[in-house]
């Protein structure tokens, strides 16, 4: 008999392998990082908050050969004929310009990842592990009304049955037992003479005594023994007390405004719309609760929905102060920012037509106590921009340069701002980083405060 | 599993029906291990053997195959004496029986096959000391550069040469051989009819040029050459890592080049055993019937790649019609009469003696480009696919099914077991120890990504700056010469 007991070594390395092959998974990750925030399929993925990310570099490399047309396929078997599709599968770097995973011969494998863990990672990345809810200003929201205490006194509607019964009940036991004790009769007796005496402890010792002496039953006053024998005095009644019901929250609203107007191209509002998303994701880990605004402008500013302020173009010229305006007014009206973190943030191409009236209204809008005011400037290489350059000198920014993407930002927190020329893909990960880092209280104290 | 179940997996019967069938075997021998043991057996390619992240890669994805059940009758053997086989516990009893048939079928083709007599047959206990090894060099010199290393050695494990299973040749004893020297040295076991043609004596210049060349000649085992020669790999540990993935890969070579003859032939095997065992009444209608299930699973199409126990069981019942009818020779092939060739049948009976002579000479490449043909590209419907786009996806579409292109292509897929013939030129060149490769084109080009990182890990083995010549992409014919260049830079293309 051949058949035998195995005699391997028996501890197993598949397990430790293959977390080593993940945390490999987590490096090339990382080190992808400024490709996978701007990865279109990424931040266009709605929903769940799984999604799948291009990992290069952890496969088995060796010399293999391609195919010379650069299709890739194969041989199968099986009924089909010329022209049946045998399957599909999604398309690597959905149909996004210029992506890495786009050129021919770029080789990556997909996996998916938790959203918050790709956050988690970014954070980590950008040197801020320690994003706490706690170093976050919180507000106090109202949540209704809820129970504090039971009182003995109160009024009629607050009354607790259930609370009063039950002690009604205890002194009601503790009565008969008195009564066994100072009667010596047995506690059916003591019951039905507590209810001939109605509740009263007096009567219902006397007439036990009395029936005691003569051997007589108890028969009270020929009503009916009462079988629930419980009976409510006024010091058994419980009243509830209520509270207004607080919580400490902490919420944020971004007010995400963008210039729609015939300069911003695809790219531009590309740019814009990564940049959101990314903002967006990053509070959520901070805040509980985090809302998001959108305001579209050309020369006029409107309220939109997400889709039309990404997708939606209109010609015509620019004039920011109406966002601004509008932004104010919305902080007034429904984002007071003693309730609020509020994080207005504006891209453009810089070309205004009204760079006074911009600034007023900027001012007006910082004068409420926004938490950090971010600008972004998308530049190519035709745009004459105004509009970064005023802010800098009329805000008294500073020039600095992170990762050589220049950004301005208020002297001191003197004021909240942070300005950023945004030219291409590649800035969207730095200027997310200047923006994180740059963790600026604002006049009311509140803003990000990073460890 | 239990001992009667034990008792009645009696593999002794297999063995004797197997024989009067005139299989011929290595002793076998059977361990029964639980499913981890054997995902694990699958992803590390041998019982035990060192640790790697690709073998943690390979074992989530089969545990991924295995827990959504995509169950097929495990079963790994290895061509070791006495041969062994792994069988999963779980397989249930008629699986079980089936599992031990297809096993002693690969028995006799390792036994038999040409390719697989040659190669060592201690790998179970060598992988298994190296795993040993493996570690302490981990813990001696850290985990890091020892995963660098694997990492560099498998990117070229498949750069070996088969001609070293047969006769390894120092390169002492190669410049020998290219002097002429070499008369006395014929190989061993009759391979004389595979080994280069002994050359000529040569001119007094020709030897000088011998003596400096390094390589003496041309080499396709770039393995071997790396770590005999390599300016930056001086300490025994490095070599020694690379040795066993060396090793491996040599031992692993005949599976690779025999996989579609090896697996054709169990799948042949067992179908004939277990429908014996059936008629015998060893197997009971009903586990008989589980049989024919999983059976058809083992045999099942796979629309994106080609199943070998499907085409290689395909192709020897073919054979086996064919030589039984006389279907074969210039009379045949000359007949253009289609109703004669469907009726043709000398009554030969040659089949058997047929498909065990291919069984001990062939291997994959020449098995397909000698015995497919269109009845049964026909039969199987195989096809060629193509990943077409359609804007937001890519669609899988069947491109081609004519039998005479996708014999064609299937064939040169199989050529030099699919790897492309990647050659040292030059070890020494510029004369300064840098490293000249080059691919031979055979009408398909490198892949580009793959060919860079390659090359990285190669440039991290041998130090010095490291050349590939090979042709564009889109050339297709001479010239469009295209030459990588990696050093310390990084890797550059440089079009002549």
């Amino acid at each position: 008999m051949a058949v035998l007991k195995p005699d391997f070594d028996s501890s197993p390395r598949g397990p430790t392998d293959a977390a080593r092959h993940r945390e490999k998974i987590k490096e090339a990750i990382k080190r992808d990082l400024p490709d996978i925030i701007s990865d279109e399929a990424i931040i266009t993925h709605s929903g769940d908050r799984i999604v799948r990310v291009p990992v290069r570099g952890i496969k088995s490399y060796r010399f293999i050969h391609r195919h010379s047309d650069g299709a890739q396929g194969g041989f199968g078997s099986g009924e089909s004929e010329e022209g049946t599709v045998i399957g599909r599968r999604p398309k690597p770097g959905d149909g996004q310009p210029g992506r890495p995973g786009e050129q021919p011969g770029e080789d990556y494998l997909e996996t998916e990842i938790e959203l918050a863990e790709l956050v988690g990672m970014m954070l980590e990345d950008i040197g801020l592990p320690n994003l706490r809810q706690k170093e976050v200003q919180e507000t106090v929201v109202s949540k209704g009304w809820k129970q504090d205490s039971i009182e003995k006194h109160g009024v009629a509607p607050r009354l607790d049955k259930k609370r009063s019964i039950k002690e009604a009940i205890k002194r009601t036991e503790i009565l008969v037992q008195n009564l066994m004790l100072n009667s010596g009769m047995d506690e059916d007796e003591c019951r039905t003479a507590l209810d001939a005496a109605q509740g009263d402890f007096g009567n219902a010792l006397r007439l036990l005594r009395t029936a005691k002496n003569v051997s007589l039953p108890i028969l009270g006053t020929g009503r009916p023994a009462d079988p629930s024998g419980i009976f409510l005095e006024s010091s058994d009644l419980r009243f509830r007390t209520i509270v207004e019901d607080t919580e400490y929250q902490s919420n944020a609203v971004v007010i995400a405004m963008m210039d729609v107007s015939g300069s911003m191209g695809t790219m531009k509002k590309y740019l814009a719309r990564s940049f959101y998303f990314w903002m967006i994701s990053f509070l959520r880990v901070i805040y509980k609760r985090v809302e998001i605004r959108f305001i579209a402008h050309t020369t006029e500013a409107r309220l939109v929905d997400e889709l039309e302020f990404l997708h939606r173009g209109e010609s015509g010229g620019t004039s920011c102060h109406s966002a601004y305006d509008l932004a104010t007014a919305l902080i007034d009206t429904e984002y007071p920012t003693s309730k609020w973190n509020v994080y207005p943030f504006h891209f453009s191409d810089g070309e205004d037509w009204d760079v006074d009236r911009t600034v007023k209204s900027l001012e007006k809008m910082l004068e409420r106590g926004v938490a950090n005011f971010g600008y972004g400037e998308l530049r190519t290489e035709h745009s004459s921009s105004v509009l970064m350059d005023t802010y800098r000198k009329r805000l008294g920014l500073e020039e600095s340069n992170f990762e050589n993407l220049p950004y301005f930002s208020g002297l001191r927190g003197q004021s909240p701002v942070l300005g950023v020329i945004i030219r291409n893909k590649a800035d969207i990960y730095p200027a997310l980083r200047i923006f994180l880092r740059s963790g600026k209280p604002g006049k009311a104290g509140k803003a990000m405060v990073l460890t | 599993m239990d001992d009667i179940d034990l008792k009645k997996l009696n593999d002794a019967l297999i063995r004797e029906i197997a024989s009067e069938f005139g299989l011929d075997f290595i002793p076998q021998e059977f361990d029964i291990v639980p499913a981890g043991k054997m995902l694990e057996i699958l992803a590390y390619r041998l019982p035990v053997n060192y640790s790697h992240w690709s073998f943690g890669r390979d074992y989530e994805m089969e545990r991924t195959k295995h827990e959504h059940g995509y169950s097929v009758p495990y079963e790994v053997v290895f061509n070791s004496d006495p041969a062994r086989a792994y069988l999963m516990e779980t397989n249930p009893l008629p699986i079980q029986v089936l599992v031990m048939a297809h096993v002693y079928a690969h028995n006799d083709f390792m036994k038999n096959n040409r390719h697989f007599k040659i190669t060592r047959r201690d790998m179970i206990s060598s992988a298994s000391e190296a795993a040993i090894r493996f570690r302490r060099y981990e813990e001696d010199y850290g985990r890091e550069s020892v995963e660098k290393l694997i990492d560099a050695g498998m990117s070229i494990e498949w750069n070996i040469d088969p001609d070293e299973l047969i006769r390894p040749e120092t390169e002492a004893e190669a410049r020998e051989r290219l002097y002429g020297w070499s008369g006395a040295l014929v190989a061993e076991g009759g391979f004389d009819d595979v080994l280069p043609v002994k050359k000529k004596s040569k001119s007094r210049e020709e030897k000088l040029e011998l003596r400096r060349k390094t390589p003496p000649e041309p080499t396709m085992d770039i393995l071997k050459y790396v770590i005999e020669n390599s300016p930056v790999l001086s300490e025994e540990w490095q070599k020694d890592i690379l040795s066993t993935i060396r090793s491996q890969a040599l031992y692993f070579l005949p599976y690779r080049r025999t996989k579609i003859m090896n697996e054709g032939w169990a799948t042949y095997w067992h179908q004939k055993l277990m429908n014996r065992l059936f008629a015998e009444k060893f197997l009971s209608a009903e586990e008989h019937g589980y049989y024919n299930l999983y059976n058809s699973r083992v045999k099942a199409h796979n629309p994106r790649a080609i199943n070998p126990y499907l085409l290689g069981s395909a192709l020897f019942q073919s054979i086996e019609m064919r030589w039984n009818k006389g279907r074969f020779g210039p009379q045949y092939e000359a007949c253009s009469d289609a109703r004669e060739k469907e009726n043709w049948d000398l009554h030969l009976n040659k089949g058997l003696d047929k498909i065990k002579e291919v069984r001990r000479t062939h291997m994959d490449w020449f098995f397909v480009d000698e015995f497919l043909d269109e009845e049964v590209v026909e039969d199987l419907q195989l096809y060629i696919y193509q990943e077409i786009d359609k804007g937001d996806h890519l669609d899988l579409e069947v491109r081609e099914t004519d039998w005479r292109k996708l014999k064609r292509l299937l064939v040169q897929s199989l050529s030099n077991w699919g790897v492309p013939r990647v050659l040292v030129m030059d070890g020494n060149y510029k004369n300064s120890s840098q490293l000249y490769l080059k691919h031979e084109f055979e009408g398909l080009p490198l892949d580009e990504q793959y060919c860079r990182k390659t090359l990285e890990h190669l440039h991290s083995l041998w130090g010095r700056p490291v050349y590939l010549e090979t042709r564009k992409a889109d050339g297709d014919g001479a010239g469009d010469k295209l030459i990588y260049f990696i050093d310390t830079e990084g890797v550059q293309g440089v079009t002549l």
